[in-house]
């Protein structure tokens, strides 16, 4: 099995390679499987230099920022692969997170599959997104909550995050990739919802934490906007309603 | 791939029967989707299957595909697929004959009188699916109003206005245009529910409001008789003598035959829960089930 796992990342090179050793390290711990890890350089100020991301990095440079969905896409079209592990730079992978990843998709077939996030305190930043009918929408379920009382059983959902998301290749290229139309967020979600139409699982992995700072490259309070007006315009209507059993 | 057609998503119990049967099939695992005429997904009742339009399925559908349906007008467009067909019988309707009658068809029951319906017509026996009700239904032994009765007016309203008037010490609440969680907050707070539709196929709310804890007083009605047992889990009463049992059932000296009836039904419904039906979908899943949907 050919993983390519795809970081596009802006600045902060110090956190991308802590970000790269625990993608590094995760990959080493899985039997049988070539990797590589595609670097998308958009638009940093300096540049990333491929010798300072640590050997074996591919590097894809975008002198002018583009979206997220947008330097997903290139990194898989640069290395096409069995899989796609696309993973924010803040988030350090923990091995057994990207092992419990596999295994999720080896045994429910070609999809999506995320995985339980937590922030430096040990809340949970992500382990699954469900859906409301208002204007909430989409929601990280039990965000905030302490990882450790948050059952690990669910891991069939509708959408999960694109800060750590494993995909089945052949899945992502039927897909068509991520939308670029989404200036930033909500890529994530647009994509499982239409995996889910195809009939493709989305799923969770639960079994291990792994850390996610969350909005490190850009923490403008409404960042996600722009975005957000489109997934309603698209999805208004068009998702169930499963709600929020946290409460 | 399976698709289940589904002919809208206003308030039927069959559109939520429907998705809740498509769900709990994906989470065994098989590909999914549920159809409606335009795409739109059903807002009043929790589930998380995706949705696709009725033109965008009708595009995508192969010979391999499974098509799953419960309304038998849709037969004869299912049928022109060329994919093959599963019937999810929601209802006795003799327009189902000549799906029953169609070998091609898989034959699926929810209920006893629908599967005992079937065998007779088909001449075959059909995997006897079940039916669930959703959790929020199920008391949780918050107070009751003791004179409040909830009732759907949808269908035998004139049955509940005569009841009315019948027992004047009784508050009706009528329920309508609910989700399913309001539906469910007026049950629980309900001492008795009151079903009159008269010759329902299958009365999904007074299961559900047996689920929360009322005292289930019903018409008769062609389904669902398996639960609703005259004198043991509700009364079922004929439509011109609904006011005089539902008076009769509210006088202070019948306590305790209210109390054995909610009792006795709310047992019962432990029968109908999602868990019980989703471990009944994979033991069949294993067997006949599992070989008439699509895995790929």
């Amino acid at each position: 099995m050919d993983l390519t796992v795809v970081i596009p990342s802006v600045g902060l090179a110090a956190l991308l390679r802590t970000c790269i050793a625990h993608a590094q390290s995760a990959l080493a711990s899985v039997n049988e499987m070539t990797s590589a890890v595609v670097v998308v350089d958009n638009g940093s100020d300096p540049p990333y230099r491929a010798a300072a991301l640590g050997s074996g990095i591919a590097l894809v440079r975008f002198d002018l920022p583009r979206s997220f969905a947008k330097a997903c896409n290139e990194a898989a079209r640069h290395r096409p692969a069995a899989r796609y592990l696309f993973l924010n730079n803040d988030v350090l992978l923990e091995p057994g997170t990207l092992i419990d990843m596999l295994s999720l998709l080896d045994n429910y077939g070609p999809g999506i599959c995320g995985a339980r996030l937590v922030l430096a305190d040990d809340t949970v930043q992500h382990c699954g997104v469900r859906f409301d009918g208002g204007p909430r929408g989409p929601f990280h379920i039990h965000h905030g909550r302490p990882s450790s009382i948050v059952p690990r059983s669910p891991v069939r959902f509708q959408a999960v995050t694109g800060a750590a998301m494993l995909i089945d290749g052949a899945a992502f290229d039927r897909l068509g990739g991520f939308d670029e139309a989404y200036p930033f967020g909500y890529e994530d979600i647009d994509l499982c919802l239409r995996a889910g139409q195809l009939g493709m699982p989305v799923l969770c992995a639960q079994a291990h934490d792994t850390l996610h700072f969350e909005s490190t490259s850009n923490r403008k309070p409404n960042r996600h906007a722009a975005s957000r007006r489109l997934f309603f315009e698209r999805w208004q209507g068009r998702f169930t309603i499963d709600g929020d059993t946290s409460q | 791939m399976n698709y289940y057609f589904l002919p809208g998503t206003g308030i039927h119990g069959g559109i939520k029967v429907g998705f809740q049967f498509a769900q709990m099939l994906a989470e065994h695992g098989a590909p999914m989707v549920v159809v409606t005429p335009d795409g739109r997904a059903p807002h009043w009742f929790d589930a998380a299957v995706a949705v696709i339009s009725r033109p965008a399925a009708l595009a995508a559908i192969r010979p391999s595909d499974v098509i799953l349906f419960s309304l038998p007008h849709d037969y004869a467009e299912i049928r022109s697929t060329g994919a093959r067909m599963i019937f999810h019988c929601q209802g006795t309707d003799p327009l189902i004959d000549p799906i029953l009658a169609d070998r091609d068809v898989a034959l699926l029951s929810c209920w006893e009188q629908a599967d005992s319906y079937m065998r007779e017509r088909s001449g075959r026996p059909p995997i006897a699916v079940g039916i669930a009700i959703s959790d929020c239904f199920i008391y949780d032994g918050r107070p009751k109003i003791a004179d409040q009765l909830a009732y759907m007016p949808r269908r035998g309203v004139e049955i509940a206005d005569a009841a009315r008037l019948a027992c004047p010490g009784l508050r009706f609440v009528a329920i309508a245009g609910a989700s399913e969680v309001e539906t469910a907050a007026a049950m629980q707070q309900s001492a008795y529910f009151l079903a009159t539709s008269v010759g329902e196929w299958l009365g999904l709310p007074a299961l559900e409001a047996m689920a929360a804890g009322c005292v289930v007083v019903s018409v008769p009605v062609l389904g669902g008789m398996e639960f609703l047992r005259d004198g043991e889990t509700a009364l079922v009463v004929p439509a011109d003598r609904i006011g005089g049992a539902l008076a009769d059932l509210a006088q202070p000296n019948a306590a305790s035959l209210r109390s054995r009836i909610r009792d006795n039904a709310a047992a019962i419904t432990h029968q109908y829960r999602l868990n019980k039906q989703f471990r009944r979908l994979k033991t069949l899943l294993g067997d006949t089930l599992g070989e008439a949907l699509s895995w790929t």
